[in-house]
């Protein structure tokens, strides 16, 4: 214990405030190679704790990033009490357009990241660890092989880690869709259950981990849970990687305390104006009108509540002039296109809901466009096999329900500017190919 | 008395129908033509006609589960 005492000291002190995943790197001016990795945390396993890491990620708090907010401590506990030898998968495909925080991650800190994972695998005894990577992600693929061959045998003696590079889709993030891409189907999602917890990759139980998760696993690892929790609310401890997007002058990855204000996260990303309204979540999230955006702070169920969302901390600032209605058409049409075409309700119903606002956006809108989009979304409620019609019902109702008078405009033949705040990949027809 | 309830695989079902026609109780269409399935659990005199439905359905997409 001593020499373990002795050796932490001549590492870096554990980050007392914000940023924690990259304060290193900040420190280092740029990517961390394994030598600057190791000086800066020393052996990952070194200050685990005696009762383990499920134990110290349980008390920690830990919610998972990639958009769900689970517990990770309860995942993993899952995946420990199964009778088979688990799966290991880090989940970085980011399917969420403008998400670019676990690609930063990787790009910047992959050894932080690979730290987080081969401490899983190990506690959990996997029989494989798999980094999945959005193929187009090519600054984290070049990163993420460099880094593994600066490791070499890694930390635990595991078999090499496998990299999977995957299709960029929006639903390729969904756990059982990277499931199903990694036993060699298309990226879509399959019915549930058999959760990959129970059932995953080569029908092994199997503990997905988003990127940043498996950062901050890592970091409380080695610096404990008590330390992890003195940021951020009890119910969601810890900081997170937001991407701001839209009108500010600092567009891109910051990191923040959850329970930070969030009028203080946008300001610092320098606003090209006052921002009239915030989309929180990116497309399974909701839009705020600034004066209640103003009002939150960071916390995934304060927003849940406020119909928005943190997602994958996605947050678009949007300028006086946004029409809210054409920024949700655009984004109800992506996701129309972007569906895995799988199940009825959503593959028709995205498109009509897609459509419906379309037209409230056209010289044809009128209180009865309104009344079907309403009647539609209620409707496409929570069938899919997948949330991505859910995420649509609540970003639609978040647009309807906070902007009324915006929406009585439409429909009384006002016509909004052109509008195109939210970033959105270009418009295209998908092939079976783009699922593989 | 075991309780069920209804429930579809989104991704089997392609929208035949048949289950709305056998059991109007709790089945009903959507502008699609998908199923919208009451969640409440089936008993009595309508489980007969939901066990028609559920072997009537040409894709085998939808069953009858235990609650809890």
């Amino acid at each position: 214990m001593e020499a373990a005492t002795a050796v932490r000291r001549e590492h870096a002190a554990p980050p007392a405030g914000v940023p924690r995943l990259l304060a290193g790197v900040r420190a280092h001016g740029g990517r961390m190679s394994f030598r600057e990795h190791t000086r800066w945390y020393g052996d990952p396993a070194v200050g685990l704790s005696a009762r383990g890491l499920i134990h110290e990620v349980d008390q920690a708090g830990l919610r998972g990033r990639g958009g769900g907010a689970f517990s990770t401590g309860r995942k993993l506990a899952a995946v420990a009490s199964a009778r088979s030898r688990p799966v290991v998968v880090v989940n970085g495909m980011e399917g969420e357009p403008g998400s670019g925080k676990d690609r930063h991650l990787l790009a910047v800190a992959p050894h932080l990241v690979l730290d987080g994972a081969e401490l899983a695998a190990a506690e959990l005894g996997a029989s494989r660890l798999i980094v999945a990577v959005r193929r187009d992600a090519v600054d984290a693929v070049r990163s993420l092989s460099r880094a593994l061959a600066e490791r070499g045998k890694g930390w635990f003696g595991l078999d090499p880690v496998e990299v999977a590079e995957g299709p960029p889709r929006y639903v390729g993030g969904e756990e059982t869709a990277l499931v199903h891409w990694l036993a060699g189907g298309p990226i879509r999602p399959l019915g549930v259950p058999p959760r990959p917890f129970e059932r995953g990759v080569s029908g092994k139980p199997t503990l997905v981990l988003n990127v940043e998760t498996a950062a901050h696993l890592a970091q409380i690892a080695r610096y404990g849970a008590g330390w992890f929790r003195s940021v951020g609310p009890a119910h969601a401890p810890g900081t997170a990687l937001v991407t701001i997007a839209g009108a500010v002058g600092r567009r891109g990855i910051a990191e923040v305390g959850l329970g930070a204000s969030l009028e203080a996260v946008v300001r610092a990303s320098e606003p090209r104006s006052e921002p009239a309204m915030l989309l929180a979540g990116g497309c399974f999230g909701g839009w705020l009108p600034w004066s209640a955006a103003a009002a939150l702070t960071c916390d995934p169920d304060a927003l849940r509540l406020a119909g928005a969302g943190l997602g994958a901390g996605i947050l678009v600032v949007a300028p006086e002039q946004t029409c809210v209605l054409a920024e949700t058409a655009r984004i109800a049409a992506y996701l129309a296109r972007e569906g895995a075409g799988q199940c009825g309700p959503c593959t028709h119903g995205v498109r009509a809901v897609a459509g419906d606002l379309q037209v409230l956006c056209s010289p044809q809108a009128n209180g009865l466009v309104t009344d079907r989009l309403r009647r539609r979304i209620s409707v496409v409620e929570g069938r899919g096999a997948c949330g991505l019609p859910d995420g649509l019902v609540r970003l639609v109702s978040s647009a309807l329900e906070r902007f009324p008078d915006h929406v009585a405009a439409h429909e009384r033949g006002h016509l909004c500017r052109q509008s195109a705040v939210v970033p959105l990949p270009p418009a295209r027809a998908l092939s079976d190919a783009d699922w593989r | 008395m075991k309780l069920r309830t209804l429930r579809v695989d989104r991704i089997a079902c392609d929208g035949h129908g048949l289950c709305a026609d056998l059991l109007p109780e709790r089945i009903r269409l959507d502008e699609w033509g998908y199923p919208i399935i009451d969640p409440a659990p089936v008993g009595g005199e309508v489980a007969a006609h939901a066990r028609r439905a559920v072997a009537a359905c040409p894709k085998l997409a939808l069953r009858l589960e235990r609650v809890g």
